[in-house]
């Protein structure tokens, strides 16, 4: 038999009882839009979570925290270059930069008359952008410069003070400009002098390139306000002159020494959400202390995945209902068609035919009342979702997002719509797996002689 | 022996275990049917002739025996092979006629070809212009139950035949209509298994309608008692052939069709694998 011939023989088959495929068809309608808008709040509840862990901050950033090490007293190794490249060679991990604030004094900024007092951070340059620093003004630093370049945060003109004035401070809320322009302005650096008495030597000033600022992230953190941001290498550079001008000698214990880098700062992004836990187990194993939403973000998922497969059972258990229906339905189907079922084998169909065309019909019911269910699921869910801006929404999600904005309470993914499709079909063929067989087993001779 | 016969069955016995009590249907038959046989099995109820049916057709297993087609042993085909064995070389005609209640009657004499996986414009076609032989060509799209028992008769009769199968059998295919309706009936089988050569095997109480067989074999409680040719029919099947030959020298072809084959030639055509 062809497969067409078995499709058509199924509807016909399936038409001819239509009372009692509707309602048997209807059962897993419920089953399934059960079980689909369970889920789908379940969805919902974890999207907004995200939504707010996303405001929270950077949930695919891991910041490595490095204080313990500091010294050599500890057993795990100096944070340096090479196991920044080490990590940065791990699956997943898309950019990965020290964050170092430079000493205290050892670097000054210059902008006309004016001095820069805040802190100066020296980054991979090439980082900032894929870690989602964002520009206000200006472009990334490229790291290919000759001259010094320098990022500002979003307020960073406003650092700047008068030396020899009465110390008046830039409010960048206020409204006023700040006190330089540094686009326009000529920008320098050079090296601070630590003692005026132990050098004679003046510090050489260099010009200084300021290629933009940053957009201001209370998330991202204070130095995207305030801090000024050098590519590392220079600053390493300012810190050689720094003990040349003041003549510190390269053996002594404050001296630069490139071989003793040790960053207590290192940003991690991973390529995406799911990898941070993985990436951040290795870099624990390393001996660093680490920082990620991951650890707020775990708990939380897991909360809501219980709460996920409470609602999906609760679904599951109207679904198994159906099935039981389904079942119900093909025996009863079997009972009134013997004498057909008969009729066939003795024709000469094989019984592979018969049982596929039990299966098909039992397995159309169960495709059929999904769709119809997955369909009736989205008007469900539509509804819930209008009525959640009101009161059901505060009652299931209040607790987590305050703010209005994205807060859906019930997600439909299309991930969900195949799974009910798939899995209302599959309990429409199990169900009708063992009606199937006893259709097969009917014998011929007793069927065509069953009324 | 130098020829294979077409139906043999050799030393054929059924034993049913009612209870603590065997009953005895068939015991130890023995028969021949050659191709294009139109053979009556004649016995009273109970006498086993509807065993010794369905044992041929493989719906009952022998308890002992074998039936041969072509000298081919189907007793130990398993379900599948029967199907198919089935689909190829077997039409039915039931007593209760055994249509599709739900299907037109096109589509009732259209099924045993939609078995074999033949498409439906092509199914269709054969189908309509078998029911127009049987002579129901205005009453082809109706129901069995908007139809005369005479005419879901011939509904029955066109889906035996419309697969041109070598052996047709029939279980009191008139048990269930009057006398006239009876007739016709019987005529039109014996006519259409006549026209291709195909065995006919009719099974039977009734003497009545024992005399269009070639041939009457009577059972009585499982044994062949009595082997007879039917004279009369002989001779005018005999008469039948001689005045096709006068009639139409020129129309080969329907005398090749009307004279029986050779027995190497049923052999070969003899498959068991048929296509699904």
């Amino acid at each position: 038999m062809k497969i067409f011939d078995q499709i058509a023989m199924c509807l016909q088959n399936l038409s001819r009882r239509k009372v009692r495929t509707a309602l048997t068809t209807m059962g897993v309608v419920i089953g399934t839009c059960a079980i689909v808008v369970m889920i789908s709040l379940g969805v919902g509840l974890q999207r907004s979570q995200e939504a707010m862990l996303a405001q929270m901050g950077d949930l695919t950033k891991i910041e490595i925290y490095n204080y313990a090490g500091a010294g050599g007293q500890s057993e795990i190794p100096n944070l340096d270059d090479s196991v920044v490249q080490q990590i940065a060679a791990y699956d997943h991990v898309e950019v990965i930069t020290p964050l170092v604030q430079a000493d205290w004094g050892k670097i000054t900024i210059q902008c006309g008359d004016y001095l820069y007092q805040d802190s100066i951070y020296g980054v991979y340059p090439e980082a900032l952008e894929k870690l989602g620093y964002l520009l206000k003004e200006g472009k990334y630093p490229s790291g290919k410069e000759k001259d010094y370049t320098i990022l500002f945060g979003e307020y960073g003109p406003y650092s700047f003070y008068d030396p020899n004035g009465n110390g008046e401070w830039y409010d960048p809320n206020s409204g006023d400009d700040p006190p330089v322009d540094v686009f326009r302005d000529e920008v320098t650096v050079s090296v601070g002098i630590a003692d005026a008495e132990t050098t004679e030597q003046e510090a050489p000033v260099h010009e200084a390139q300021v290629t933009g600022l940053l957009m201001g992230d209370w998330n991202k953190g204070y130095e995207t306000f305030y801090g000024a941001f050098l590519p590392i290498d220079q600053l390493y550079e300012l810190y050689e002159e720094y003990d040349e001008v003041n003549n510190i000698s390269s053996s002594s214990s404050t001296a630069f020494n490139p071989r003793k880098i040790n960053y207590n700062r290192v940003s991690v992004k991973v390529s995406d959400m799911k990898y941070v836990d993985e990436v951040e187990t290795k870099i624990q194993e390393l001996g660093y202390e680490t920082y990620s939403m991951e650890s707020v973000r775990k708990p939380m998922q897991e909360q809501t995945n219980k709460m996920m497969l409470i609602l999906g059972s609760l679904g599951g258990i109207s679904l198994l209902v159906a099935a039981m229906g389904i079942t119900n339905t093909m025996i009863m189907s079997i009972y009134e068609r013997t004498r057909e079922i008969g009729i066939m084998k003795v024709l000469g169909c094989v019984v592979g035919d018969i049982r596929t065309v039990f299966l098909l019909e039992a397995g159309l019911i169960g495709l059929g009342g999904g769709a119809i269910g997955v369909l009736l699921s989205y008007a469900i869910s539509f509804v819930l979702n209008m009525l959640g801006s009101g009161g059901l929404g505060s009652l299931l999600g209040g607790m987590y997002y305050g703010g209005g904005d994205a807060t859906r309470i019930s997600v439909i993914p299309i991930w969900l719509v195949g799974l009910a499709l798939v899995f209302s079909t599959l309990i429409g063929l199990i169900s009708g797996f063992s009606p199937a067989n006893r259709a097969v087993k009917i014998s011929a001779l007793e069927a065509i002689k069953h009324e | 022996m130098d020829k294979t016969p077409f139906i043999q069955i050799k030393d054929l016995r059924k034993v049913y275990k009612l209870g603590k009590e065997r009953v005895v249907a068939l015991d130890g038959i023995n028969l021949t049917i050659q191709r294009g046989e139109i053979c009556c099995i004649l016995g009273t109820s109970g006498s086993g002739k509807s065993t010794l049916l369905n044992m041929m057709a493989g719906l009952e297993r022998p308890t002992k025996g074998q039936v041969l087609y072509s000298g081919k042993d189907v007793t130990r085909f398993d379900e599948r092979r029967w199907a198919l064995f089935r689909q190829k070389n077997i039409g039915f005609v039931f007593q209760s006629y055994n249509l599709m209640t739900g299907l037109s009657g096109i589509e009732n004499v259209a099924m045993p070809l939609m078995f074999r996986g033949m498409d439906k414009d092509k199914r269709t076609r054969i189908a309509k212009e078998m029911l127009r032989e049987v002579g129901l060509g205005n009453r082809m799209k109706h129901k069995p139950t908007q139809m005369s028992g005479g005419q879901q008769q011939r509904v029955g009769i066109a889906r035996a035949f419309v697969t041109k199968p070598k052996i047709v059998f029939a279980d009191e295919p008139t048990g269930n209509l009057d006398s006239k309706t009876t007739m016709e009936v019987m005529e039109l089988m014996v006519n259409k298994s006549r026209e291709n050569n195909q065995t006919f095997i009719l099974v039977t109480h009734d003497n009545g309608i024992a005399r269009y067989a070639d041939r009457i074999v009577t059972i009585v409680d499982g044994r062949i008692v009595k082997d007879e040719a039917n004279e009369s029919i002989a001779r005018t099947r005999e008469q039948i052939a001689a005045d096709q030959k006068a009639q139409q020298p020129a129309d080969g072809k329907e005398v090749e069709e009307a004279a029986p084959l050779s027995e190497q030639a049923v052999a070969a055509n003899m498959s068991t694998e048929g296509a699904e």
